[in-house]
């Protein structure tokens, strides 16, 4: 196609916008709000992702040794931990250590541990171990139980396993939401492209009989549909970034002493912004094509 | 040019609009296709212009071979020919200049080369001085010139008019049948579809007549020699 060509039908494609802008108006406003609606169950989507991988990555378990036990005895049941099939590293923390961890963490209130040192210490030795994969969780944590000198073994199995459950139940929600409104998009969009090919079903009958392409014939309404799919996807995307920012720079205020780890969970605007324009400008321009694909049959059938 | 051998067209619900219709229409011909209404003549001007397709025989138009052609051809086949429709079917939101120059557009033509061409074809049919009038501003004669110039616009080899006279004045009738005889002068195959048997006989050109969907005449003109115009 000559480039005098496509700049002439981009422009009637534009120009049938401007002549409908009513309807272009209304389907823009449906779209972004089917956009909106899928871009924040994404983003959803996508922190419950990034808060299944934190938590894998802290796939520790602690072993809590039996209090009346010499160290030789605490690093043999390290040796055994150490050749348990699926365990990564096992650390030793003395009763000491942990003491003065916690004590540590408590600020303020540090002074309250000092009467708990030597024979008063409450707490246990343990082995904070690391796994390799956290769908194993459960048997290692079975099998470090039965170690003789291992008095309690915790992991954030239960949690990971309700978050898993979670985020099962979200991803399908999403992606029925994104099926759904993709579907209403497309016939939004269908029905606008339908009406513009209706008022000009005379133009297109001309057009065919003088010789014109179906190429030729489809290309404004192409354009058409295509543009008010990407400007739909480029303000839902605007409002979405903006959106998410305001909430990300509230949720620290929900969870103070927490800010490092939220911090790591949630993902940046930074980072979700480009996939969120990309994406948003994707699939407004495939729902623009697919809905006038829709539209245009009937009409060239001459 | 045309050749139609042994068409047959009988529609979904059973009408037999053509039957065993066999002509052969010469490169440079002048022919009258004359009939009554419900003739027949429509449907041979659909076949023409692949809009239908026969359901028995074999069509063949400006080279192409209509019984096999490909959906994707059928655009081709249209390019080849100009047509002059009763009704004008000139868009009214376009003035005179855009609605010849959109015949070529279609056609991906170069802008310099249709600006050229278009100035050219108005000229011939007298509406330079229209060119930028909107055709619901025009006479029904003006609007048929307007159809002519379109049709004529990227230089066909045939030419078909459907009823060029059916909307228009006795004295407008008489020019547009002027222009397509200079038109078919310059070697131009032209095809006047009518249901006027005074038109027809008016000039002296080849008459088809079909009635009932066949053929029942086909009148040479006088001193008509064959393989030549008259």
């Amino acid at each position: 196609m000559r480039w005098s060509s496509f700049k002439y039908l981009f422009k009637q494609g534009i120009h049938s916008m401007i002549a409908n802008r009513m309807m272009t108006l209304a389907s823009l406003g449906v779209l972004m709000v089917c956009m909106l609606i899928t871009g924040f169950t994404a983003l959803l989507t996508a922190n419950i992702n990034s808060l299944m991988d934190w938590l894998g990555s802290q796939n520790e378990m602690v072993a809590m040794l039996d209090r009346t036990l010499t160290e030789q005895d605490y690093f043999t049941i390290g040796e055994s931990i150490l050749s348990i099939q699926g365990v990564e590293e096992a650390e030793y923390v003395s009763k000491e250590q942990a003491l003065q961890e916690m004590s540590g963490q408590m600020g303020e209130y540090a002074e309250l541990f000092s009467e708990l040192q030597g024979e008063e210490n409450p707490l246990y030795a343990q082995y904070n171990i690391r796994i390799t994969d956290p769908s194993q969780t459960a048997s290692i944590m079975d099998t470090v139980s039965q170690i003789s000198g291992v008095e309690i073994v915790h992991s954030p199995e239960s949690l990971i396993r309700t978050f898993l459950n979670v985020q099962q139940w979200v991803q399908i929600v999403s992606w029925g939401l994104v099926i759904v409104l993709g579907v209403v998009s497309a016939v939004v969009i269908s029905n606008t492209i339908r009406l513009t090919v209706f008022a000009r079903r005379r133009e297109i009958n001309i057009m065919k009989f003088v010789g014109a392409t179906n190429g030729f014939i489809r290309m404004p309404f192409f354009v058409e549909g295509m543009t008010v799919g990407l400007v739909a996807g480029l303000v839902a995307s605007g409002i979405v970034i903006g959106g998410y920012s305001v909430i990300i720079s509230k949720l620290g205020g929900y969870f103070v002493g927490w800010e490092s780890a939220v911090q790591q969970v949630i993902l940046p605007v930074g980072v979700v912004w480009p996939w969120v324009m990309a994406g948003f400008s994707a699939f407004g321009l495939a729902l623009g094509s697919v809905g006038t694909m829709a539209s245009m049959r009937k009409y060239l059938d001459v | 040019m045309i050749q139609f051998e042994h068409v047959y067209k009988t529609y979904p619900e059973g009408n037999k609009a053509l039957q065993d219709v066999n002509l052969h229409i010469k490169k440079g011909e002048f022919v009258f296709i004359l009939g009554h209404s419900g003739a027949g003549k429509s449907t041979f001007l659909k076949l023409i212009l692949r809009e239908e397709a026969a359901t028995e025989g074999k069509i063949k138009v400006n080279g192409f071979d209509l019984t096999n052609i490909k959906k994707r051809r059928i655009p081709y086949l249209r390019r080849s020919m100009g047509v002059v429709f009763q009704d004008f079917r000139l868009i009214p939101t376009l003035s005179v200049y855009e609605n010849v120059a959109f015949a070529m557009r279609v056609t991906n033509v170069k802008e310099s080369e249709i600006k050229k061409r278009v100035g050219y074809v108005l000229s011939l049919v007298g509406l330079s001085h229209k060119k930028d009038v909107y055709p619901t501003l025009l006479s029904g004669g003006e609007q048929q010139r307007v159809a002519l110039a379109r049709a004529l616009a990227h230089s066909p080899k045939l030419i078909i008019a459907d009823e060029p006279t059916g909307n228009i004045d006795p004295e407008m009738s008489m020019e547009m049948m002027e222009l397509l005889t200079a038109v078919n002068s310059v070697g131009t195959t032209v095809v006047v579809v009518t249901h006027e048997h005074d038109l027809a006989h008016r000039f002296n050109k080849r008459i088809i007549t079909i009635d009932h969907g066949t053929v029942v005449g086909d009148e040479l003109p006088c001193a008509y020699t064959r393989g030549g115009r008259a």
